[in-house]
Formats: structure tokens, sequence, C-alpha cells
């Protein structure tokens, strides 16, 4: 008896032994991963994933790489979450609905995987900026790799008709751009871009645990604001003659006008306004506001671009680690150098050529003020409709009550349950 | 007259439940009726024909009935016992770093399993069809046997179905078509409005399950949703009638027009006139829709034209419009005419076409006499051409209306990045006054995985549709019009 017993235990230890052995031998099968990026990435994505079979010459890979945007990545994963690819880039903005999705591997389960290639997800935490880790996070888990922090907004100007002092708060913006016969835009009608207002002066929204949005607007802000004061600041700055209110996605068609002097958008709009501008091109943080007779910096909000592993993923392994790999600190070097894709690991962040770059260096100066913007799929509509409010002047600035009652309708349809 | 037309349609209903009557009489008949082989036949399907030597078919018979238990068993029985609960094993999965792979439990996916399950639902019912027509059949050869009649053979069979039955082998390819692609659809549709499918629902992450009648008590303004839900629902639905019943009118009544001014003996190259306006049927509604937004939009060139002209202008002074631009596209009541307008351009050419032939067509023995009596153009137009004209286009303008209270490529393509609600209420519940059902349904489903919703209001359509449809034929298309119209 007692040998027999010996004997399965020697064979059971032998057997430990011999496992991370027979691990290695499973490991001799291809692992099939598929990639999805934006279409004008694909050049860069098809040198990175060959960098990434070379780094690990001992496992066969077949990647495949498909076209998704990054904007409407979640539409198309979400459709057929188990069909979708394993490791896909898409926009901060999408983050909420593709983790409660289950479309998004929460990457504390896997992040000892990133061992294979000497890396923890410690060291992904520590190469980026804080920021972009918070906002890939939810409760304190990490769901995505930061690979871009280009996806917000920050003030483009004409130089040859505004001085760096005249760009520092709204009020003399618009004074020197009505001087100059020129107007100044920026989009209200979307949550995105006039949640800026409220952020800078100290409003929140967040997400609760049931999905819904949480949001204070139509209260006082720990800095002592009122959502009434911040509406009346907004609405005064939207009747100003020199002001123009652009529909969401419009900026470049204005922009390439002519007539716009400044105006509030985002990287992707540097070319148009480099060729408008010519030599007068530059950029900069947001403007103060006047809140009563003070000046309150004006917030925006922190886009980021992502890669994720798709949750329903078989080899969420090596998913998790080709992952990594597209998002590391040599990948965003290059993904700055083709693609001007501004990064978010620090060390590129700090060179000198990123900030020799003006869109990119307004955006991190900008970046002081950003704050992540955590909100569920009930906030666009009722915010959209404020800033459209707002835009045509449909409230009074001197009607506080009529402000408080839209800004609670708002918080009403914000806060309404998800289903 | 009026009597009869109510007796066909009850007549229709009488005569269709009289042949299920009648199916299911035979059945019984053939049952209590038939030998033991017809009666073996209830278990095994090739009995009856075993027992008159017609082997190939027994064969058949006997490999059908073995699939439908393998698919019952194989397939039906891994979703079916699931669909009264729609699941209930969460999907878990857990890392194994060994092998660097994830490993999924055996989870349930809610909306598999309700596809599936309805799937077998329908082959069963076909097998359970199949199955009954075999006993009334086998029963069919027993007394034929009787009577010393000719059993055919296999070859006779498949020959009946290129002659006397060829209606039967022309229609099994567009029936199972219709089946696949259309009823189990429609019956998806109508299943999933009585689940919570939902954003926080989406399979195979989670389990969605019934709910009953919840969501259209919520789409009626029972509570549950916000409160605004039954409030939007009643404005969408209010606009979403009123533009059909403008949108057909203007384009019936324009293409009409339209017609007889070319049709006329005064017009100069009709050809050319007529090959002008169906150019714009050529170009692609959606390129062209896309181009007219951005003329009308803010900050488009017909704004600008007309801030140049001093139109914006005088409209502020007068009071029409409060902002720096006119909001063609982007207010409401602006953007709600403009619609129809433009709808007008879009659609004018298509009813111009069918005017035109039937124009054509029009009796000429009636107008001469008409003229020979010294009527006037008008009261010839009034008293015949009018007339005639609605006659025969009278079923295409109620399709017309149908068609568009389901007009998703003008509203959308116009009003999708445009138009910004300035009505908190709608904008709480996701809809725009310029929102027809199927745009806030899309909307709902595409931008808010809102499936419940948009199933309950997919059915509230279809009834709206079915019901006007329903009247509006019965009304227009009776058995012998044409002798009123004469």
């Amino acid at each position: 008896m007692k040998v027999t017993k010996k004997v399965i235990a020697a064979a059971i230890t032998t057997a430990m032994v011999i496992a991370p052995a027979a691990g290695v031998q499973a490991e001799e099968e291809t692992i099939s991963l598929t990639v999805w990026g934006a279409e004008e990435d694909q050049t860069l994505l098809k040198e990175l994933t060959d960098k990434f079979q070379e780094a690990f010459p001992d496992q066969k890979f077949d990647i495949q790489i498909g076209v998704e945007s990054e904007s409407t990545a979640k539409d198309t994963i979400l459709t057929d979450v188990e069909a979708a690819a394993d490791v896909y880039s898409f926009a901060s903005d999408q983050l909420t609905d593709l983790v409660n999705a289950g479309a998004l591997m929460n990457l504390e389960e896997v992040g000892e995987a990133l061992s294979v290639a000497g890396r923890s997800l410690d060291d992904v935490k520590n190469d980026n900026v804080e920021a972009s880790v918070e906002a890939a996070s939810v409760d304190g888990s990490l769901y995505a790799f930061p690979r871009a922090g280009d996806n917000g907004y920050f003030l483009y100007y004409d130089s040859s008709v505004l001085t760096e002092e005249d760009v520092a708060s709204w009020d003399s913006l618009l004074a020197a751009a009505e001087k100059a016969g020129k107007k100044v835009g920026m989009t209200f009608a979307s949550g995105w871009y006039n949640a800026s207002f409220f952020y800078g002066a100290g409003f929140t929204t967040g997400l609760n645990e049931d999905g819904t949005t949480a949001i204070d607007w139509n209260g006082t802000s720990p800095d002592g604001y009122t959502g009434v004061q911040v509406v009346q600041s907004m609405l005064n700055i939207a009747a100003n003659p020199a002001f123009m209110a652009i529909a969401d996605g419009d900026i470049s068609n204005q922009l390439a006008t002519g007539e716009l002097c400044a105006c509030v958008s985002g990287t992707w709009d540097a070319i148009t306004a480099q060729g408008v501008y010519g030599d007068g091109y530059a950029a900069t943080k947001l403007p103060t506001y006047t809140i009563g007779d003070e000046q309150v910096q004006q917030g925006s909000v922190a886009g980021y671009k992502f890669v994720g592993v798709n949750g329903f993923s078989e080899n969420a392994g090596w998913a998790t680690v080709l992952a990594d790999f597209i998002t590391s600190e040599e990948s965003q070097q290059e993904f700055f150098n083709q693609r001007e894709s501004g990064p978010t690991n620090k060390n590129i962040i700090d060179s000198e050529e990123v900030k020799a770059n003006i869109a990119i260096a307004a955006l991190a100066e900008q970046s002081a003020y950003s704050s992540v913007q955590m909100v569920g799929g009930k906030y666009w509509d009722p915010a959209q409709t404020l800033g459209e409010l707002i835009a045509q002047g449909s409230v009074s600035a001197d009607d506080e009550a009529a402000i408080q009652e839209t800004l609670d309708t708002l918080v009403e349809g914000v806060t309404a349950p998800v289903e | 007259m009026e009597k009869k037309e109510r007796g066909t349609a009850l007549l229709a209903v009488k005569g269709f439940f009289a042949v299920i009557a009648g199916f299911f009489a035979d059945f019984g008949r053939a049952v209590s009726e038939g030998d033991a082989f017809v009666k073996l036949s209830l278990l095994w399907m090739g009995a009856g024909y075993f027992k008159r030597k017609q082997y190939i078919k027994a064969l058949l018979m006997t490999i059908l009935e073995a699939a439908a238990i393998i698919f019952t068993v194989k397939f039906a029985m891994s979703y079916v016992p699931k669909f009264g609960t729609l699941g209930t094993v969460q999907m878990e999965k857990v890392f194994n770093m060994k092998t660097m792979k994830s490993e999924f439990n055996d989870y349930d996916n809610s909306f598999t399993i309700l596809l599936f399950s309805l799937f077998s639902f329908v082959v069963w019912f076909a097998f359970l069809i199949v199955w009954m027509r075999n006993v009334i059949h086998v029963y069919e050869l027993q007394k034929m046997a009787e009577k010393g009649k000719h059993i055919p053979t296999f070859l006779e069979d498949l020959r009946a179905y290129k002659e006397e039955k060829f209606h039967i082998t022309l229609l099994t390819l567009p029936v199972l078509g219709i089946a696949i692609f259309t009823f189990i659809p429609i019956l998806l549709l109508i299943l999933v409005a009585f689940t919570n499918y939902d954003q926080n629902h989406m399979p195979p992450n989670s389990l969605f399950t019934w709910v009953g009648f919840d969501n259209f008590m919520s789409l009626f303004g029972g509570g549950g949703l916000t409160v605004t839900f039954g409030y939007a629902f009643i404005r969408v639905l209010g606009w979403t009638l009123v533009w059909a019943f403008f949108a057909t009118i203007t384009t019936y009544i324009g293409g009409i027009l339209l017609s007889l001014l070319l049709n006329s003996k005064n017009t100069r190259m009709p050809k050319l006139w007529r090959t002008l306006f169906i150019v714009t049927i050529a170009v692609p509604q959606f390129v062209s829709l896309l181009l007219v937004r951005n003329f009308f939009s803010n900050g488009g060139i017909v704004n600008t034209i007309c801030s140049n002209i001093g139109l914006t202008g005088f409209l502020r002074d007068i009071g029409l419009v409060s902002t720096s631009y006119i909001p063609f596209l982007s207010a409401p009541g602006w953007a709600h005419v403009m619609i129809i307008l433009i709808n007008i351009w879009i659609g004018v050419p298509y009813q111009m076409l069918i005017a035109t032939g039937v124009l054509m067509n029009l009796p000429s023995d009636q107008l001469e006499s008409a003229r020979v009596d010294g009527a006037s153009k008008f009261q010839i137009f009034r008293k015949i051409t009018m007339p005639y004209l609605l006659f025969v286009t009278g079923p295409a303008l109620v399709t017309d209306f149908v068609k568009n209270i389901n007009n998703f490529n003008v509203i959308y393509l116009l009003t999708e990045n445009v138009y910004t609600t300035t009505n908190q209420a709608m904008a709480n519940s996701q809809a725009k006054e310029v929102d027809l059902l199927v745009t806030w349904l899309f909307r709902l489903t595409q931008d808010y995985y809102n499936y419940k919703m948009a199933s309950a209001i997919g059915i509230v359509v279809f009834v709206i549709c079915a019901v006007f449809t329903l009247i509006a034929f019965n009304r227009m298309i009776k058995g012998d019009r044409e002798g009123t119209y004469q």
C-alpha cells in the first residue's frame, strides 16, 4: 500500500515538474490573433505586429489586421462580441459601454501574462501619464492600454490677429475678435465640449454602480459656483456678436472659410488650422471665463485612444502581450513619428520633439485643467440640448429661475435609469 | 354592394378556418377509420407506404422522421428547455497562465436560446403538419387500394410534381425563403418586445429574460422608464402621421400637375423636361440629400446668400428668427416645413412617371365626347382625368402613405447631426421633434442598444400601418369601382 502511495506521489511530483515543460510544448501551436485599428494606422500596425513576432521567435503566430475606426469600434464590437477582434483600438468615451458588455478583459486578471515579455501591469501604469491610466480604469481595475492622448480640445488662434494676452480670457478674446471683424468659434451643442465650462467651475460627472450617471450641475460646486452662474456665463459668451456657435463636427468647414480668428478644437484640425492661419498658426490652452467678477479657467475633457483585449478572446494571454507591445514606449514613438499621434507615455511627452509640435504642446498645456469624462449613455442627448438652448439664447441670462429649471430637467434626464 | 364586399372579407376568414377544420377532420377520420398500417404511421411514418409497396416513399419518410428526431435531440433540446427562462448560467471565465488562454464555463446566451428555440418551434410546426398530412395521405392510399385503384409508383408521383402539382414545386423555395428570412425575424422581433433585452442585459455577457407587457406599459406612459418616454412617443407619432399625410399628398398632386404640364400640347420638348426631372432619381438619394442638408445647414451656402442679400436681417426684424442664421433644418417648424418641401423635390419625379403612364392611357373616347359637349378644360380635368387617375393610382397612394410612415432616408439624412432639439423633455428620451418612429427606433437600437423598446415601437408601427392599409384598401379597392367611376 505504502509503496503504491509513494509511487503515486512521485508520479504527481514528476507531473508537476514536467507540466510547465508540457506547457511550453503546448505553445508550439499557432496562436491566432486578430487586431483592429484605424484605416490610416494599418501600415504601422503591420510593422508593429511584425516586430512583435520577431520579439517572440519561439512562438508561432497568425496575426490578422482589420480596419475599424476608433470612433465606431464600440458599435461594431457590440454587434457580436464573440466574433470581434482579440485586440482593438477605441476612443476612451466608449470604455464604460464596452466594459458593461464584457467586451474588455479586466487586465488585472491577465496581467501576469505580461511576464512573458518581462513586464508587469505596474510598468504600464508607471509608464503612462496618471490621467490616462485613470481614464482606462473602472473601479480601480485597468481595462485597456493607453496609446494616445490627443483626443482632447484646446484653442487654435491666428497670432497675426490675436496676441497672447488676448487669448487668455474669453472677454479679451471676443473683444479683440470683434475689433478685427472676425469670430471665435466653439461647439456648444455637444456634451463633450460644453462640459468644459462646468468642469472648470468644479462640477463633476460620474458613473454609479448600476450604470446610471451622477451629475451635480444643478447645484453648487465645491469651488462655490452655482450651475446657474456657469450657464449665465455661457449665455453671455453666446450672445457676444463675435462668437459663433458651431454644430458638432462642422468646425473644420467653418475654419476653412477664414471667418474664424480662433476656435476650440483638437489635433484632428491641426492641418486645416495650419493651412488657414499660415505663419500666424498658434495654439494654446483654453481661455478663462468670467463668473461674477472672477476669472475661472475653462476645463476640458481629456480623451484618449486605448488598445483593449476582447473579454471573449480565447488567447487572452498573448492578446494582452500584443496589446501592451502596440502601446509600448517604442510603439508610441512610432505613432508620433508616423502619425503625429500625441503620446501618453511620460518619456515621450517630455521629449523635445513633442514639445515642438504646436497642437500637441497646447493639448499638454490644457491637460493640467482637463478631466476624464465619466458618463453613461443617457448623458449625451440632454447635454447636447442644453448647449443648443444656450447657443440659441433660448433662456434669458437674467431669468435665474428658468435657468435653474433647465438644469433640473437636464439632471433628471441624465440621471434616468439605464434601460 | 357594400354588403357583398363585407361578405367577401368575411368569406375569406371563414374559408381559412374551414380549411383548418377540414384538415383536422380528415386527420381524425384517417386515424379512426384507417387500418393497422395507417395507425402505425402515427409512430413510423413510412408504415403506410410500406404496406402499399411504395418503398422509396417509405424510406424517405423514415429518413425525414429520423432527421426530425435527431434535430430534436441534438439541436432543439439544448435550447428549447431554457426557453422559459432564456438561460440561467451567467458567463464566467478564468485565465490560465500556463496555456495563456481564457477558460470559459458553458454559459447561456439568451439571444441564441431565443432564436434557436423559435427556429425549433417553426421546424416542429412544419413537421407536425407533414406528420398529420402523411397519415391522411396513407389513409387515401388505403381507400384507393380498397377500391382496387392503381397505386402510383414513385416515378409517377414525381411526374405529378411536374404536371398537375407543378404549383407546389414552384412555390416550395419562395415559401421556404419567406419562412426563414421574413417569418422567423418578425416573430423574433415580437418576442424581444416582451423581454428586457437592453444595454444592461446584453448577451453573451449577461442574460435577459421575459418581462411580459412591461415595455408596452412604459411606452404608453405607465411608468418604469423616464416619465418623458410616453410624451416623446405621442409627439413623434403625431409628427409621423402629419409627415406621412403631407409627404404623400404633396408629391402626389405635384406629380400629377407636372405630368399634366408635360403632357400638354403647348409644352415644347416634353422629353427633354421629363429626362431632366428623372435625373433627380438617377442620383442616389443619400448623395443628393446630404448635399441639400449641407446647403441648408446653419453655416451653409443658402444661409450665406440669405444673410448677404439681407433676408436674414429682415426675418430677424419681423421676429421670425432669433438667431444670426435662418434655422432651415435646425428649429422645429422651420425644419418640418423644409423637410416636406425637400421631399417634394425628391418625390415628385416618381409620381410624375406614374401619372404620365396613366394619362397616356386615358380613354380618348370620353375626352372626345366631353369636348364635343363643350366641357371646359377644367371640367374635363375635374370630371374625367382626376377620377380616372384616382381610380388607377388609389392603391399606390395607400402604399405611399405607409412607405412615408417608414421613410427613413429623407428624415435621417436631412436631420442627423444638424438638428438639435431644444425640447428637454424630448432630449431626455433621446427623441427629436423631427423624428419619425423609425428614425427614433433606429437611434434607440444603434446608439442606446435599447432593443426591447425598439421592438415594442416596431410592433406599434406595424399595427398602425396594418390597420391603416386594411381600412384604406377596403374602402378604395371595391370590386367594381370602374362602374361607379364611369
